[in-house]
């Protein structure tokens, strides 16, 4: 997926920072703030974007450690004893989620990229010097990968409209619910 | 190792050099492509800028006085800046003239980079024998202009219905079935003239000729294209190397060498919609001579195309149904259409193209190389279409 958010904002602010904010009516100081707090935003998002997830884990394993520190320190009544246990069930439940959060969004992408590299070279190099029986094997197997990734690649760009038939394409949450099961 | 793309280094500049030959103005483009790349990217240009680049080109080119006014921006178009002027001068033929003129400047780094000097000689060729923009000045080199430029006539028309809606570079118009009826024989007879043009002794220096009964027209061309996703390319995609093996494996004989225009579709011509006549072919820069089934796929192409009314009937370029176009083509030129070769070129096609979006797109915005970096990004989406047309091209081969 080359249209990936960190180059679509990089090209955003660039438009609105040249193109955009310069052409405004000096007079609507309205659109001026507002034009120049959006792009401002973006330049945010676009710095919060690769650090989100392993934020949200940090936050997570402080809020664990936390809690299960608070389970072992509260004493009380009915009150007190069920929200110990809801905070256990949680602490719980939060434990698994994070052991299973181990590689993050980055770490992910970097192993898509290394693949994609790595398979477009046995492809190149079974075309120049490998067995000719094996290549009819190897083009139908990165057919058949490419088919699958493609569809999704087009659902996750969909509205853009590029699609002459969109119906054909399903939702891009659907595709990854399927998958995952 | 994985080279640095964003600063390439001469050796690496050199073994793609080698590993990819291609034509001699098309490898000095690229060349020069990957030894400005570490510069800096586009800054915003003031129009006195251009203003005074003219000037100094045309102070370099005419001997008599001249006035230049009404400059002013033009948008269209994802890979050239374009300003709009008119310019009173002494017209070599026609005396003292007040001509509406265009001039068409590169920017640091474009989607689709090319050479001034072929658009402009293979502009100048086809004048009388397909209505094209006249074009006065080329500025290949930018001596005069901060990049390479060319100007051009102010061509009368529209690239579409002033009702009809479209996306960007006019793709996905649709034309009511009257309007289709008028400028479909047009499109037809346009094509065969080019494709029959004598192109010899008509000053095309900056273009090699093929050798008709090989397969050089077809090596040369996915080299340019393979050189690009190499130099370009981001994340790697294991089909563009299927796709180049594949190409490679099954390169068509060129028969005849014709010129091609490349980029032969709606919405790259002007027409006059009181009489519905095209008064211009526009967009000759990846024009080159070679094979005419490049022209056909890529006329043909479902990302060109559009549906008729009935929701079934798949309309070449927006037009006509694939069937009638080949026949009426098949009858203007007197040359036979090869659908094996068309279907190569099909498969070539996408591959340029997804390479010009995927690839290119991504690192001429990465290093905020374009004055229209946001619409060169929004055109990386049509990567994945494009590719999965390639790869059920490359499955129907089977």
């Amino acid at each position: 997926m080359q249209m990936r958010p960190q180059i679509q904002l990089q090209a955003v602010i660039k438009a609105l920072s040249d193109v955009v904010l310069p052409a405004i009516d000096p007079n609507n100081k309205l659109a001026i703030e507002q034009g120049k707090l959006s792009i401002g935003l973006l330049a945010l998002l676009a710095q919060q974007l690769p650090n989100q997830f392993r934020f949200d884990c940090d936050e997570l394993a402080r809020l664990i450690a936390t809690a299960r520190e608070l389970v072992a320190q509260a004493k009380g009544g009915e009150g007190t004893q069920a929200a110990v246990a809801a905070l256990y069930e949680a602490t719980q439940l939060a434990g698994s989620t994070l052991d299973t959060a181990q590689a993050s969004p980055a770490e992910v992408e970097a192993m898509v990229r290394a693949m994609r590299v790595t398979s477009g070279q046995l492809v190149t190099e079974v075309y120049r010097d490998g067995e000719a029986g094996c290549r009819a094997g190897i083009r139908d197997a990165v057919l058949a990968m490419s088919k699958e990734q493609l569809l999704r690649d087009r659902s996750m760009l969909l509205m853009q409209g590029w699609e002459p038939d969109p119906k054909a394409v399903p939702p891009i949450a659907s595709l990854l619910d399927a998958s995952a099961r | 190792m994985t080279p640095d793309k964003s600063q390439p280094s001469a050796a690496w500049i050199a073994e793609l050099r080698a590993r990819f030959p291609t034509e001699r103005e098309i490898d000095r483009v690229l060349t020069r492509k990957m030894q400005r790349r570490a510069g800096p990217g586009y800054q915003p240009l003031a129009l006195e800028t251009l203003v005074d680049g003219v000037r100094s080109l045309l102070d370099a080119e005419l001997s008599t006085p001249y006035e230049l006014r009404d400059a002013r921006w033009l948008s269209g178009g994802a890979s050239k800046l374009q300003m709009a002027f008119t310019l009173e001068w002494q017209h070599p033929q026609d005396g003292l003239s007040c001509t509406a003129m265009v001039l068409r400047m590169e920017p640091s780094e474009s989607i689709v980079e090319t050479s001034r000097l072929r658009e402009f000689q293979l502009i100048r060729a086809m004048e009388g024998v397909v209505p094209v923009p006249p074009v006065y000045w080329c500025d290949s080199e930018g001596d005069h202009l901060p990049y390479p430029a060319l100007i051009y006539g102010f061509a009368p028309g529209v690239t579409k219905p002033s009702t009809a809606a479209s996306g960007v570079s006019g793709l996905g118009t649709q034309l009511p079935a009257d309007l289709r009826a008028k400028l479909a024989p047009q499109f037809v007879e346009h094509l065969a003239k080019i494709h029959t043009a004598e192109f010899r002794g008509k000053g095309l220096d900056a273009f090699d000729i093929p050798e008709v009964g090989t397969t050089q027209c077809a090596e040369w061309g996915i080299n340019w294209w393979e050189r690009v996703w190499e130099e370009d390319c981001d994340e790697d995609v294991p089909l563009m190397r299927l796709a180049a093996a594949w190409l490679r494996a099954n390169l068509p004989v060129l028969d005849r060498a014709v010129v091609v225009h490349s980029d032969y579709r709606l919405g790259n011509f002007l027409f006059t919609e009181h009489d519905t006549t095209i008064t211009a072919w526009l967009d000759w820069e990846l024009g080159r001579i070679g094979d005419r089934h490049q022209d056909i796929a890529w006329t043909t192409s479902r990302a060109f195309g559009a549906m008729a009314e009935d929701g079934k009937t798949f309309l070449t370029s927006g037009l006509m149904p694939e069937a009638e176009f080949i026949a009426a083509y098949e009858k203007a030129t007197g040359l036979s259409v090869n659908p094996k070769t068309v279907h190569w070129y099909k498969v070539y096609n996408d591959f340029m193209m997804a390479t010009l979006s995927l690839a290119t797109g991504y690192r001429t915005a990465r290093g905020s190389k374009t004055h229209q970096d946001v619409l060169v990004t929004w055109l990386i989406g049509i990567g994945p279409m494009l590719l999965e047309e390639m790869r059920s091209l490359i499955e129907e081969s089977i």
